[in-house]
């Protein structure tokens, strides 16, 4: 169903309901933010609480009103499937998740301003915008949205110099980057005369332009920045390690699963004629992406960048499963990217539960050590949590990148499949390492239990997600109707 | 559970249940609910149980002899075991002549030691898993010899093999135990192969692995012929022959016979029922078993009556230059064995079955009698430290003169008068001499062997009964003789054994003294020289002693002679052309007296070196000839095979572990690979500079080279 | 003819003062060159017959970015020569690099003339040219046919003030503010003081 019509008043109020949970973030936003103005700093909590209701609502709105079959509104900008309502779903668990992680740290950190919770919301909708993106400017609006609201976020302790160097640092490539998402978008734009995915995807079936086809390597560079794929990854462990613990969180859950399915869309929809064009594209930036994610953790101490480094490999894991094509890759990727953010979270969430006796943050991971001692039952979640990124079954982890390598077998890919195996096995090196260090290492620093009343939410949070990682079945048959549903 | 309908309960098939099962059941009880019902109840229990099964197997066994009771002709099914495409078994239990026969022997054998060891292991703190381990055995080897596929077989010889690994090293203490349980098991395991690659070939060859189904093809299959690589074989041949392997190894014979003396570790009553009586013989009612199979394959059949001859000779030899009292019978049994596949190699198979038969009685008896020595001895084992000892144990002597009266073939020809091996031996000896008159070279050689290895049969017999009984006192009755440990010494140099490495007399003196409170009073009180058994041992020992005496002469005419066929029915199969069995009345007058005559020859040997002239053999050990020395260390068998097998094999173990997995699949392998990528990701890290400008450049040096990619694959 | 001329004049000095903003050694030049391009930039959008857009390019870029960029440059104490100073370094290889981009770019260019997809591809300008006014058609397909990137884009820029207040925005003790009904609402008495000093002493406040 397609609704290409010019727009009139009645057409317009035929199609707000499908953009209801990106009105529900807006105008939450704006309404949330006029409460933190008028409450202050007091108000953070608050506002924080709101927020996340608010992203939870959301999320379960796009999936409550799901179409059955793709609804393609607002001339072409905008599309409703099941794809995108299964990926905003996620996005809003994973972005409020974080957000409440962020409560204790940035009270803490006395960066406990309104704000916060309000420009991760924002970065939400832009992100809901991405997944659901239909034509060039909606993707780029969408991109660009996320984009300003985590530059910000990324710089929000503003007074550490490590915070703001990540932010500009984040805020000078992603503008880099934007151009060139931009320049490919108008190379496209100029061949084809048109910005929505399904005329390109009619004109790259009956010609295959060079122009097309670089305006498509010029896109897919744009998007594989936002994705942190290689070679476009330089920014992630930089801005990791630098941004406040609490973005950190942020970036390495939601925006991952949107700019995955962004890209898999672009790939899928917009190109999908022109296969044999972008596969080889992807596929590079798959093997590149496992291979300097695996080797160049290998040498991290600091956990933050070691995680940004493993997200990159991961990232390279969703690129095998877009590599599947339309046909056997959007189940993959769903199941893939939604454990990842998931466990993605829970691992930062154990990450900002360390606290030494006297009050500073833990990121080494040396620091870890001892925590088996000081509290176990972290020590036991981040043991879980790691157990299932590396994809030891039962847990989901398994399952994601079983999902992936079942893709692979039924397209004929295997050599990407033996490639994952291969970036897992040696991931799996500083996962255990981390184990390691965890149960059986000398404590080098006391830590405190971080039991008080404040961080009870926060370790609560962690467990939970801990526990998410074990009802794969769920998301499994959800990621199945909904892969089913795009085409 | 019966399968078959026809399984109606007859009388045979109930005592088969019961003779098969109860031996379990004892071992269950005993075994896992000692500590419940308390250690003399699950003793008592085992025991009696084992005379239950005795007497129902004696009932079997009797019946059918006198006629008086029928063997069904199909087995007993009992439950479904296996049932994977053609390849099925079932449990079941065979009811024949062999089965018959094995179970009288092992259900009689077994219940006598159990009621042996109520005496001999009274000082051992884990006597129910003693008893355990020995109803464990018995419900193996009746399964082993009940079976009616080779599937069971197969599970029989395993049970039977691991009881046995047991047993041997019930003493677990003593490394030298240990030693020769894992030695054993380990040489077993060499038969073993051979055996289950015996039945692989079998299925293989005739599609399906019970008995009759099997025998019945053997006809069709006879000419059917294998190929391995260039050589194209008879199948028949080729599955005689490793189901003789597995025989070799379990009965001991030459190149696989290493385990057995150092099994004599274990406790004298098993030596008594595995080693001697039983297990052992497991190996010789396959063949007899298998006989359709034997009858079929004449090459295999030759190479069994090579084997057998060598392992009889060779025994015997080096049976007189042991001085450890159980290892001299130990190699007696291993000759004696060897005496029963030349004979099943000749086509004699019921001669065979005569021998297992008598050799049970009476090689119980010299085993159990040389129990009631050692522990009358206080577990003194090497004849050198005895001598005397008659004027002691009086009725032990008699005893063990009637075992050495019965082994070495005491009886007059063409009357009933003789002891049991008189009338087995004879039997095997003018088959053989039988067999070779129609050509068969290998049995004209097994026969001169034979005949010298009776010789020699008599000569250490004699040799043991006059070291131990006669002579002068070589012990000295003093308050420490139990635990002196310097003893051992001596006992080391006349025993080059490993397996002897601690002094024998130290199983016991470590298990009591790991039970403080529980000392017998040979522990702790003066030593006032060699003691009678108890009751409990010696009746044992009696009804063993009129078995030795009498099982001859009273199954003579339905084991070999002229009921013969009667008796076997279809339990043994005899080609049309094998006429052994008769041909044995028509040899020469001097072949039935010369088992008589070789057996008067070693006994004046014996007498002369012994008795008459006591010390010349010490004399002669002392000269360390070279003779002596080959004889006394066993041909060399342990060193060879240590030199070729232990020490190849570990070179071996080692050229592979420390070269082939350590350096190469580990070092170009896992470590190789984890080195060069940690070696790799330091140098790697470097790209990462932290300087945006790097990084907005690699950025664009990718977008460029990906156009580029592009703009080739497109061109 | 004089379109032609005009298009060619005018993208060549975009091209040579977009590229002089590069190279140039003094920021404010740069600066200075980037607004000729932006006004050259303009003049081609004229050219099109987009003088909405050459208007905003004028009023936005030129009148706000850039003069900001200006001050910024100004005001901030950073030794360009210093920055600029890796410039040759990286000129090789980086220079490599664009005349790689630059080949590219015209197979894509000659890919679009050899194809002639021009004519077919060009989207039609929506309504008709020659109907309505420039500006009239973008605010009519704005507001109507974009409405959701048009509020988008107002997100964005929504975005864009918060996180500014969020990133600047200090509220810090100890400063002096202006009370305007303080100020207001003061009376004579307590503003002005009467004195009588003596000659020759000062007066104490």
């Amino acid at each position: 169903m397609s609704m290409n019509q010019t727009m009139t008043a009645e057409l317009f109020f035929q199609q707000v309901p499908y953009i209801l949970p990106e009105i529900t973030l807006a105008a939450g936003a704006l309404i949330i933010v006029l409460i933190g103005a008028f409450m202050g700093d007091r108000g953070s909590r608050l506002v924080t609480w709101l927020c996340v209701a608010v992203m939870l609502a959301a999320g379960a709105m796009a999936v409550l009103h799901m179409p059955p079959e793709q609804v393609v509104v607002f001339s072409g900008s905008y599309a409703a499937d099941g794809f995108s309502a299964y990926a905003k779903l996620i996005i809003a668990l994973t972005a409020s998740s974080a957000l409440l992680l962020s409560v204790d740290f940035l009270a803490d950190k006395k960066l406990d301003k309104p704000e916060f919770p309000v420009l991760a919301m924002l970065a939400t909708l832009g992100m809901f915008i991405m997944v659901s993106a239909h034509d060039l400017i909606a993707l780029y609006v969408g991109v660009e949205m996320q984009s300003l609201a985590l530059y910000v976020l990324a710089a929000y302790a503003r007074d550490d110099a490590k915070s703001s160097e990540a932010g500009l640092k984040y805020f000078v490539l992603g503008a880099l980057s934007s151009g060139l998402l931009l320049y490919g978008c108008s190379l496209v734009y100029g061949f084809t005369g048109s910005v929505k995915f399904d005329v390109i995807s009619a004109h790259v079936a009956a010609s295959r332009d060079i122009g097309v086809i670089f305006g498509l390597v010029f896109i897919l560079c744009g998007l594989a920045f936002k994705m942190s794929a290689a070679p476009f990854h330089m920014w992630t462990p930089d801005v990791y390690e630098g941004s406040p613990t609490v973005s950190t969180a942020f970036f390495a859950s939601a925006p991952k699963v949107a700019a995955a399915v962004l890209f898999a869309r672009v790939c899928f929809e917009a190109f999908g004629p022109a296969q044999k064009d972008w596969l080889g594209i992807v596929v590079i930036m798959a093997l590149l992406s496992m291979v300097i994610g695996a080797l160049f953790a290998l040498q991290q101490t600091n956990i933050k960048r070691l995680l940004a480094y493993s997200s990159i490999a991961n990232m390279g894991y969703a690129l095998v499963a877009i590599a599947c094509g339309p046909e056997f890759g959007p189940k993959a990727l769903l199941v893939f990217v939604s454990i990842y953010a998931v466990t993605s979270v829970g691992l930062f969430g154990v990450v900002l539960s360390l606290r030494t006796a006297d009050g500073e943050r833990v990121e080494t991971i040396a620091g870890l050590s001892g925590l088996s001692r000081s509290n176990p039952l972290l020590a036991a979640a981040l043991t879980m949590l790691l157990f299932s990124v590396m994809g030891i079954p039962p847990l989901a982890g398994f399952f994601g990148k079983w999902e992936i390598i079942l893709a692979t077998s039924s397209v004929g890919l295997l050599p990407l499949a033996i490639a994952l195996i291969l970036a897992s096995v040696v991931s799996a090196f500083y996962y255990l390492r981390i184990i390691k260090t965890v149960w059986f290492d000398e404590p080098v620093a006391t830590m405190v239990p971080v039991g008080t009343a404040t961080a009870l939410t926060l370790t609560g949070a962690t467990f939970v997600l801990a526990a998410l990682t074990l009802l794969i079945g769920l998301v499994g048959s959800a990621a199945t109707i909904a892969g089913a549903g795009f085409s | 559970m019966s399968a078959e309908p026809h399984a109606a309960s007859g009388l045979a098939e109930t005592l088969a249940h019961v003779v098969v099962l109860a031996p379990l059941l004892g071992a269950l009880i005993c075994g896992l609910f000692n500590r419940f019902i308390g250690e003399k109840v699950a003793m008592f229990v085992a025991t009696a149980l084992l005379f239950v099964a005795a007497a129902c197997a004696a009932t079997i066994f009797i019946g059918h002899w006198n006629h008086s009771l029928h063997l069904p002709a199909k087995p007993i099914r009992l439950a479904t075991w296996i049932d994977v495409g053609a390849f099925k078994s079932t449990w079941s239990i065979r009811l024949d002549a062999i089965s018959a026969v094995m179970m009288i022997v092992v259900t009689g054998v077994s219940s006598l030691v159990h009621l042996y060891s109520w005496g001999y292991m009274a000082e051992d703190p884990h006597k129910p898993r003693f008893f355990a381990y020995l109803s464990l055995f018995t419900f193996a080897m009746l399964s082993l010899v009940t079976a009616a596929d080779f599937m069971q077989l197969f599970f029989g010889w395993e049970g039977v093999g691991l009881a046995s690994y047991l047993l041997i090293g019930f003493w677990y203490h003593k490394r030298s135990a240990n030693d020769a349980q894992i030695k054993a098991f380990v040489v077993n395991r060499v038969g073993d192969f051979g055996f289950a690659l015996g039945i692989m070939a079998v299925f293989f060859v005739f599609g399906s692995i019970e008995f009759k189904q099997v025998f019945d093809q053997i006809p069709q299959k006879a000419d059917m012929m294998l190929a391995w690589g260039v050589f194209h074989l008879p199948a028949i041949e080729i599955i005689a022959f490793l189901l003789f392997i597995g025989a070799m190894g379990k009965s001991a014979q030459f190149f696989l016979h290493t385990w057995l003396p150092d099994a004599m570790e274990g406790p004298t009553p098993v030596s008594a029922l595995i080693h001697a009586a039983t297990m052992v013989t497991a190996g010789v009612v396959l063949v007899c078993l298998c006989s359709p199979i034997y009858e079929a394959a004449p090459a295999t059949a030759g190479f069994i009556t090579v084997i057998g001859a060598v392992t009889a000779l060779f025994a015997a030899t080096v049976g007189i230059a042991q001085n450890d009292i159980k290892r001299v019978i130990a190699y007696s049994t291993c000759s004696q064995l060897g005496f029963m596949f030349f004979a099943a190699g000749i086509g004699a198979y019921q001669a065979a079955m005569f021998h297992l038969f008598t050799h049970a009685f009476f090689k119980a008896l010299l085993f159990l009698g040389a129990g009631s020595v050692i522990h009358g001895m206080h577990h003194e084992q090497d004849m050198r430290k005895m001598g005397d000892v008659a004027r002691h144990m009086k009725i032990t002597f008699v005893i063990m003169l009637i075992g050495t009266l019965a082994i070495t073939g005491v009886g007059i020809p063409h009357t009933p008068f003789g002891f049991a091996g008189f009338f087995s031996k004879d039997a095997i000896l003018e088959t053989t001499f039988a067999a070779g008159m129609t050509g068969n070279t290998a049995a004209q050689l097994a026969f001169w062997m034979a005949l010298i290895a009776a010789t020699l049969t008599s000569f250490y017999s004699w040799r043991l009964a006059f070291m131990t009984f006669h002579g002068t006192p070589k012990w000295k009755a003093d308050a420490d003789h139990g635990h002196d440990h310097d003893h051992g010494a001596g006992h080391e140099t006349s025993d080059s054994a490993h397996a002897h490495a601690q002094p024998a007399v130290a199983h016991v003196g470590e298990v009591a003294h790991d039970a403080a409170g529980s000392h017998d009073d040979h522990a702790h009180h003066a030593w006032h020289g060699p003691h009678e058994s108890p009751l409990v041992m010696l009746i044992p020992l009696i009804i063993l002693a009129f078995g030795a005496v009498f099982a001859g002469s009273i199954f003579y005419d339905a084991f070999v002679g002229h009921y013969a066929k009667e008796f076997w029915g279809n339990a043994i199969y005899t080609a049309p052309d094998n006429n052994v069995l008769k041909d044995k009345y028509s040899v020469p007058t001097w072949v039935f007296y010369a088992p008589l005559v070789v057996m008067l020859i070693g006994l004046a040997a014996a007498l002369y070196f012994y008795l008459f002239n006591e010390g010349l053999g010490k004399k002669i050990a002392d000269r360390k000839g070279l003779a002596h020395a080959f004889l006394e260390n066993k041909w060399y068998f342990d060193e060879l095979y240590e030199a070729v097998f232990v020490k190849g094999a570990r070179a071996l173990g080692d050229l592979f572990w420390k070269i082939g997995d350590g350096k190469l699949i580990d070092g170009l392998g896992p470590n190789g690979i984890a080195a060069a990528l940690n070696f790799g990701s330091k140098k790697a890290v470097k790209i990462q500079s932290g300087y945006v400008y790097h990084y907005a450049f690699l950025m664009l040096i990718a977008a460029v080279a990906l156009g580029a990619f592009i703009l080739y694959r497109g061109a | 003819m004089i379109a032609v001329a005009a298009f060619y004049i005018l993208s060549a000095i975009a091209i040579a003062s977009a590229f002089m903003v590069v190279v140039a050694r003094n920021p404010v030049h740069s600066v200075l060159f980037l607004i000729l391009t932006f006004f050259t930039s303009a003049g081609l959008f004229v050219l099109l017959g987009a003088e909405f857009l050459a208007m905003l390019l004028i009023v936005v870029y030129v009148g706000a970015v850039a003069v900001l960029f200006l001050f910024v440059v100004m005001m901030l104490d950073i030794d360009f020569a210093e920055l600029k100073a890796g410039f040759l370094t990286y000129l090789p290889f980086g220079g490599l690099i664009a005349l790689i981009l630059f080949g590219q770019f015209v197979m894509v260019g000659g890919a679009w003339v050899e194809k002639s997809v021009a004519a077919a591809s060009i989207a039609a300008p929506t309504p008709a040219a020659a109907a309505v006014s420039n500006a009239e058609a973008i605010g009519r397909i704005l507001y109507t046919d974009y409405i959701f990137l048009f509020q988008a884009a107002g997100i964005v820029l929504f975005i864009a003030m918060v996180g500014a207040i969020a990133l600047t925005l200090r509220h810090r003790d100890g400063i002096r503010r202006q009370n305007v009904t303080a100020q207001v609402g003061r009376t004579r008495e307590q503003g002005v003081e009467m004195t009588d000093p003596k000659p020759g002493q000062g007066v104490v406040l």
